[in-house]
């Protein structure tokens, strides 16, 4: 702090030094501590009420720091109030005298200002003023040097000093006046200061008693709040010591009841104790006794053990002796065994190795035979092909033989009937009918006309079927003719489209795509034949049965489909013979039959398809495997060929060679009359010849020159026959 | 770091009792020989001193042989003491401190006299205690709190003050000053010189006298005049954060004479390039001193775009208008967050020039024009910059000669603003309408905790009003303060102790 009473100029910085301590923290350093307790204590309560309320307590906590509140809290509340508002009225009270000032200042300013121009104003008039007179008198100065009178001229110059000296009159007394100002301005200086140092003074005064003031209240404040903490605490104590003395009286009570009820029991635990004594005593007594006669009996029992342990202990001793001449018995039994056992493992040795040899031979044996076996089944397997071919061969010439004797036969046939046909027409005038007989048609071996493959008949039905539209009845006839079974050529055809249809999954992808760019029918043909080859249906029948079971099948499920297949595959085997023979039976009366099953394949749904293929294909499998090695041999049976051959023979039956002979006499007959006539004719003819050649003759004798020189011309005497 | 510390000097302790008791059994070798030292920090003391203390002992000894059962050998002083002791008396000379245990260290500080030159022990001690010791010494009155309570900081400072105080240019060696910059450069955060001498004319100074004082002035400041350049000073100060600066001359009684309180351009010169060079500087203060708006404008052009400058006191000077408007200019282009200019004679313009400045910006917090005179034209376009500015929160308007119109705008501000705590209108004719205004605006703000209208023709009534509106406020503002405090209480759980350390 800077000494008071410094340069007047510097007073309102002194002024803002003494004045800031006051609300700087210094004044306060003087009593920290009971300040410091007291804030703490305050804070505390606060803190605690703040967190109570922050606990959930809300409303009823602050109703209860409320009233907790009500003395020191409350007082601590006062007092801050109060020595908030005494810090803040004495700061006011110490700030005063500085803003005094500053009015002051400002006021002092403000006269200032007002004087400052007042003077100048002053100055500028007189200034205005005294230039007048300097120029009245500059004037003069040249009025004065006209004048040649020294009278006029002293007179001139004695005005002019009294006007000069006005002037400078004027001048001083303008000067006087300012000095008169500064003196003042001086004096006014020197209050100022003193004002300012008595300013000082008042302010330090007041500060001091600002500070004794605070501090007297502080003081005041804290003994309050001690007071009132005192109080508290003592109210708190009593309330404690009233509540300790009950709880100590009811405790006291407590205690000495419990003494009572203790000394009570312990009595009691005495008297029992005592006749528990007693009771034990005797019972002690008894047992005592009591043991101490299961002592001699137990005494008596363990020498009878003992005895018996001795007895046992011989007894064992025996047995142990007999064990061990056992035990040696048996290592000589096992010694003899081990020797057994090493034999034993020798001869299984041997019999090892000799099994081993005979497995090597057998072996080798075994491939030998293996190679014989190869062998000979390539020689069976060239054996067969020889043979296939020979069979073929066979065949062929047999067919080519048989074609050639048909042909022949057919050829005398056709003579012959061509000669019956004259003698009916030419000779008797009959109307001729040519023969129908089933054997003329026939072209070829007898039998092997039935047996054709399944594709063959795939492509004639397919093909008959085609020209279906066209010439239905004459169809229905061939096709009988082809298909002697019970079934339509429709109905197969259309099963078959449908089966071709459901079961594309059989035929190769490869080929699908290769009968893509087909006609229709030779698609279906080429997709059939693969279906087949995968089904296994290589021949006729095999096809016909397929389309049999087809319809028999739809015959049966039609009502009720489900039973019926379970049905079906439960009797399969047998079935599929009964099936097959009724097959044989129904093929005289394939007609009615086929009205029977009104042919509509449309019924059979493409969902069963699969179903009935599946169960074909099981029944089919039995019946096949037992029938391909006899397809290989397959004898042709001639027993028709001679009844063929003979049927040929008697293609011109008796009657007709009767009439034959008959009319051949006839002819013969006739023959020789017609030679007759013939021979006739011939002179006739030579006869009518010679006439002519004889008439030519004269028609040249006539004609002739000789002839007009003669009188009489021959021709007049003749008439001569013109043509 | 005091557990760890204990246990070594008690053993060392304890060992060195030892060794004493040895040494004192055979005290009379050792006072011949003297110790030899076990340790290289232990100095061996010159027999001269010793010779006088052990001669002390045996004479003790001699005259208490006698069966006296209180007696003892603990009498005799440890060699640590002696040591100690004899560190302590030739501190100047030979200066071991560092080496010490820091318990022995704390006893040569408690020891050493505070007359020891400072070449010695600027830079060695830092013990607080040492320092207190000299400045106690030196100076009656030390506000330690106001040096940022360390006392060796308080001793450089003054001592440097003191140093510039009494400097007198031409005569004195400026070596004496920049001598003590290397002991004192890390140290000095603040300078506050109250008073620059100016040079010494002995001869023309009867001739002063002689003279009024008028004429004198303007013939005698130009040729001298010129007081001590701060620069190479401060240059040196890297930690120098406060200048306060009075070019004055006190205590010159009845020698007053005007010449002595010049600040001259020479000098104004030097000082804006010494601020200028500064940039640790945060407070400059330069009052009192009759800067007029040339100077300021050269002073404040120096300060533009300074780094650290926060505060900025012209008070109590001769700045008018234009130094004004040099003001606001550094007020866009500085983080100047306090500034003053009381006691000046800025008028309306200055005042409306500080105003446009202070509209947008954002870091100025106190403003005080007090004793200036910018009459309603500076307080309203002040009040306008305020309806936008979001930072200020102290303004002093008093004795400006504000009047009702300026009440009127600043009613409305107090319902807008938020930021403002403190505006002091005392000493002004703001008349009883506009006290009843500035009423109707107070009833709207919950932010203002100060509001001086003393001496401002301003009715009782709504004085009162105001003050009743200011204390719900500052109530208001007290639990703000106490919230945070308890809403942290739980979580840092040391939460009572910071009120009570913001209170103290």
């Amino acid at each position: 702090m800077n000494p008071p009473g410094s340069l007047g100029g510097l007073e309102e910085k002194e002024e803002e030094d003494l004045s800031t301590p006051i609300l700087g923290p210094s004044i306060y350093s003087d009593n920290p501590q009971e300040r410091i307790q007291a804030r703490r204590l305050r804070i505390a309560a606060r803190l605690e009420a703040r967190r109570r309320e922050a606990l959930g307590e809300y409303l009823d906590g602050k109703k209860e720091s409320e009233e907790d509140q009500s003395k020191s809290s409350k007082q601590k509340e006062e007092s801050r109030l109060k020595l908030a508002k005494l810090l803040l009225c004495g700061t006011e009270l110490v700030t005063n005298i500085q803003v005094a000032t500053d009015i002051r200042e400002i006021h002092r300013r403000v006269e200032e200002e007002e004087i400052k121009r007042q003077r100048l104003e002053k100055l500028e008039n007189e200034v205005k003023t005294s230039q007048d007179k300097f120029d009245e008198i500059t004037a003069k100065w040249e009025e004065g040097r006209q004048k040649r009178i020294p009278q006029d001229l002293w007179d001139v110059l004695s005005t002019q000093q009294v006007h000069c000296a006005a002037l400078i009159e004027d001048k001083n007394k303008l000067i006087s006046e300012l000095q008169q100002e500064l003196k003042t301005k001086d004096d006014q200086y020197v209050k100022d200061l003193k004002k300012q140092s008595d300013d000082i003074c008042l302010l330090l005064e007041r500060m001091e008693e600002q500070v004794k003031n605070v501090m007297k209240t502080f003081r005041q404040e804290l003994s309050y709040i001690e007071k009132a903490f005192e109080i508290e605490r003592q109210e708190l104590l009593t309330s404690n010591k009233k509540k300790w003395e009950r709880a100590l009286q009811a405790h006291n009570a407590k205690e000495l009841e419990y003494l009572m009820n203790r000394i009570k029991k312990v009595e009691d635990y005495e008297k029992q104790l005592n006749k528990q004594r007693i009771w034990d005593w005797e019972e002690y007594n008894m047992i005592k006794i009591k043991l101490e006669q299961d002592v001699q009996i137990l005494e008596q029992q363990l020498q009878q053990m003992k005895a018996t342990y001795q007895l046992n202990q011989e007894k064992l001793e025996y047995n142990f002796q007999v064990l061990k001449k056992r035990d040696e018995e048996s290592t000589v039994i096992k010694s003899q065994q081990k020797r057994k056992i090493n034999r034993l493992h020798d001869t299984l040795n041997n019999l090892r190795s000799k099994y081993a040899k005979q497995i090597k031979q057998f072996q080798e044996e075994n491939q030998s035979l293996t190679s014989d076996y190869k062998r000979l089944v390539m020689q069976f397997k060239e054996l067969q092909k020889a043979m296939r071919h020979f069979a073929l061969i066979d065949d062929k010439q047999f067919r080519e033989i048989w074609l050639m004797n048909e042909e022949e036969a057919k050829d005398l046939i056709s003579r012959a009937f061509d000669v019956d046909r004259i003698i009916h027409t030419h000779h008797l005038g009959l109307p001729w009918m040519a023969p129908d007989f089933w054997f003329l048609r026939n072209v070829g071996p007898i039998s092997q006309q039935q047996q054709k493959s399944a594709t063959q008949i795939l492509e004639e039905v397919l093909m008959q079927t085609e020209e279906e539209g066209t010439e239905e009845a004459a169809s229905e006839a061939e096709s009988y003719l082809d298909l002697p079974k019970q079934i339509s050529a429709k109905t197969t055809r259309k099963i078959l489209m449908l089966l071709c249809d459901e079961s594309g999954f059989l035929i190769e992808s490869k080929l699908l795509s290769l009968l893509l760019p087909l006609e229709k029918n030779e698609c279906y043909l080429l997709k059939l034949d693969a279906i087949f080859s995968a089904l296994g249906i290589e021949s006729e029948d095999d096809l016909y049965k397929l389309v049999n079971f087809f319809l028999r099948y739809r015959v049966y499920h039609s009502p009720s489909s489900q039973e019926q297949t379970s049905l079906m595959s439960a009797l399969e085997p047998g079935e599929k013979r009964d099936l097959e023979e009724q097959k044989e039976e129904s093929l005289g009366e394939g007609e009615a039959e086929e009205k029977e099953h009104p042919s509509s394949p449309k019924l059979i749904h493409p969902n069963d398809v699969l179903k009935i293929l599946e169960a074909f294909v099981m029944g089919l499998k039995k019946p096949r495997d037992s029938r391909t090695p006899v397809k290989l041999k397959h004898v042709r049976d001639d027993s028709k060929d001679s009844e063929y051959w003979e049927a040929l023979t008697t293609v011109i039956p008796d009657t007709t060679q009767n009439l034959w002979d008959a009319l051949y006499t006839a002819l013969e007959k006739y023959h020789l009359i017609l030679t007759q006539r013939a021979k006739l004719l011939i002179e006739n003819n030579s006869l009518e010849q010679q006439n002519t050649e004889l008439q030519m003759l004269l028609q040249q004798y006539l004609e002739s020159k000789i002839n007009s020189e003669l009188q009489v011309p021959p021709t007049q005497v003749f008439r001569v026959p013109t043509k | 770091m005091q557990e760890t510390l204990v246990t070594p000097t008690l053993s060392v302790l304890s060992r060195s009792s030892i060794t004493m008791q040895d040494r004192s059994s055979t005290a009379g070798q050792a006072s011949s020989t003297g110790p030899q030292p076990s340790r290289p920090s232990v100095i061996p003391p010159p027999s001269k001193s010793k010779g006088w203390k052990s001669g002390a002992n045996v004479r003790r000894m001699r005259r208490i042989i006698a069966e006296d059962p209180e007696w003892s050998l603990a009498i005799v002083p440890l060699l640590t003491e002696l040591c100690i002791q004899h560190i302590v008396e030739n501190f100047q000379n030979n200066p071991i401190l560092k080496q010490l245990l820091p318990e022995h260290q704390q006893k040569v500080l408690n020891h050493l006299s505070p007359d020891l030159p400072l070449t010695v022990t600027a830079n060695l001690i830092d013990d607080e205690n040492y320092w207190r010791r000299c400045c106690m010494q030196r100076w009656p009155v030390c506000h330690v709190a106001r040096h940022g309570g360390s006392w060796k900081r308080l001793f450089f400072e003054r001592h440097l003050e003191n140093l510039i105080k009494h400097f007198i240019p031409s005569t004195t060696d400026p070596a004496v000053i920049l001598d003590l910059l290397p002991f004192c450069k890390n140290y000095v955060r603040r300078l506050r010189v109250d008073q620059f001498l100016p040079p010494v004319q002995l001869p023309l100074q009867p001739w002063n006298g002689e003279l009024s004082d008028s004429g004198s002035e303007a013939e005698m400041e130009q040729p001298t005049g010129d007081h001590y350049q701060l620069r190479d000073l401060v240059a040196g100060l890297s930690h120098l954060e406060e200048l306060d600066l009075v070019y004055g001359v006190k205590d010159c009684g009845m020698n007053f004479e005007w010449n002595l309180f010049l600040f001259t351009y020479q000098d104004c010169h030097s000082l804006a390039a010494t601020i200028k060079a500064c940039h640790t500087l945060k407070t400059f203060r330069l009052t009192r001193s009759k800067v007029d708006d040339d100077k300021a404008r050269i002073l404040i052009r120096s300060l533009l775009d300074h780094p650290a400058l926060e505060e900025l006191d012209l008070s109590h000077n001769l700045i008018g208008d234009r130094g004004a408007r040099a003001a606001a200019k550094l007020l866009s282009h500085s983080h100047l967050r306090v500034l003053t200019l009381a006691n000046n004679q800025v008028r309306a313009p200055g005042a409306q020039s500080l105003a446009h400045a202070l509209a947008h910006n954002t870091n100025l917090i106190s403003l005080n024009l007090r004793l200036n005179c910018i009459e309603d034209e500076g307080g309203q376009a002040l009040a306008h910059a305020l309806q936008t500015n979001k930072c200020l929160t102290t303004l002093h308007l008093g004795g400006n000669e504000l009047s009702e119109p300026t009440a009127t705008l600043l009613s409305q501000v107090l319902t807008v603003n938020t930021t403002l705590t403190s505006i002091n209108l005392s000493c002004n004719h703001i008349g009883l309408d506009g006290g009843k205004q500035l009423l109707e605006g107070m009833s709207d703000n919950k932010t203002l905790l100060e509001f001086d209208l003393r001496l401002s023709d301003v009715a009782q009534e709504s004085e009162y009003l105001i003050g009743q509106a200011l204390c719900a406020n500052r109530e208001a503002a007290r639990q703000r303060a106490l919230n945070p405090s308890h809403f942290m209480s739980p979580i840092t759980a040391k939460g009572p102790e910071n009120p009570n350390v913001t209170w103290v």
